[in-house]
């Protein structure tokens, strides 16, 4: 039941996540709110169809659209909401081009890879979580190690850099801590993936649940200003 | 430094007290993770341990 309720916990708080960052993207633009949005719908993706495998069972659809929105695009497309903030416009969109392109290309290996279920043994995963073994074809997997590496740069280091200019600065304590939330939740379901393929059962879902939860409650954090965040030291006296 | 420049810098903001001492700590064991991270993905990356998911 674990392996069916936690990713279909994880789904349900990332389309909630994904209208409260397209709502404000409607109320006050900026198209790091509408490529966070995509980015959280992704996450969404990846959990239900972690829920109906957990549920139904196997699915070759289901596993495709997994591996595709789940294991490859979600944390590239949150870090690219990230760079859309941070960036210049020039390079945020240079860099939106590639992530589009390398998209489709990880679409197309994914869709046209052959797939092997019986490959996910209980050894590794505990036979009731998803896992990339089951695609057998070649110069798939390889693809995960890139697209994560610029989404957890791009989207944690985007998250810890911001915190730390409003830190030094002083100001805004709430996306001060926001952004540390954003950071940590970011990188909770590496840690799951890391842990899983340590062979620890159901890590990775656990990971991704607190990943998601973590991530809502920073940007809630981000965009709520609370009381009393500054304290003025009183000025020493000048002679 | 002129008497405009001693006055802003004596001027300090601080941030509640429970958050001047966290913040940093969390900022700092978030860098370390990352270049963790990064070098953990390059390494499956290359090959060099587990496969990626």
């Amino acid at each position: 039941m674990l392996d069916s309720l936690v990713p279909l916990l994880s789904g349900t708080i990332s389309f909630v996540f994904a209208f409260f960052v397209l709502k404000r993207y409607v109320e006050r633009k900026g198209t790091y709110l509408l490529i966070w949005g995509i980015g959280t719908i992704f996450y969404g993706i990846g959990g239900l169809c972690e829920a109906y495998y957990g549920f139904k069972g196997w699915n070759p659809l289901v596993f495709r659209l997994w591996y595709l929105f789940g294991a490859i695009l979600v944390a590239a497309w949150l870090g690219q909401g990230t760079v859309f903030l941070l960036a210049k416009s020039k390079w945020a969109y240079i860099t939106l081009g590639i992530l589009v392109l390398a998209s489709l290309y990880g679409a197309f290996k994914i869709f046209t890879a052959t797939l092997d279920p019986t490959q996910m043994p209980a050894a590794i995963h505990n036979a009731s979580e998803l896992s990339g073994h089951a695609i057998t074809s070649p110069g798939v997997r390889i693809l995960t190690p890139f697209f994560n590496m610029y989404g957890t740069l791009t989207l944690v280091g985007g998250a810890a850099y911001s915190a730390f200019l409003f830190w030094r600065k002083r100001v805004l304590l709430h996306r001060t801590i926001g952004n540390i939330l954003i950071a940590v939740g970011a990188m909770l379901p590496a840690f799951g993936g890391f842990f899983s393929r340590l062979q620890i059962p159901g890590m990775l879902y656990i990971g991704e649940f607190l990943g998601i939860l973590l991530l809502f409650m920073g940007f809630l954090r981000s965009t709520t200003p609370m009381k009393n965040e500054v304290i003025e030291t009183a000025p020493l006296p000048v002679n | 430094m002129t008497e405009q420049e001693q006055k802003k810098s004596a001027s300090r903001r601080r941030y509640p007290q429970v958050y001047e001492k966290l913040i940093p700590i969390a900022l700092a064991l978030i860098g370390i993770v990352i270049i963790a991270l990064v070098l953990i993905t390059m390494g499956v990356a290359l090959g060099l341990w587990a496969r990626p998911i």
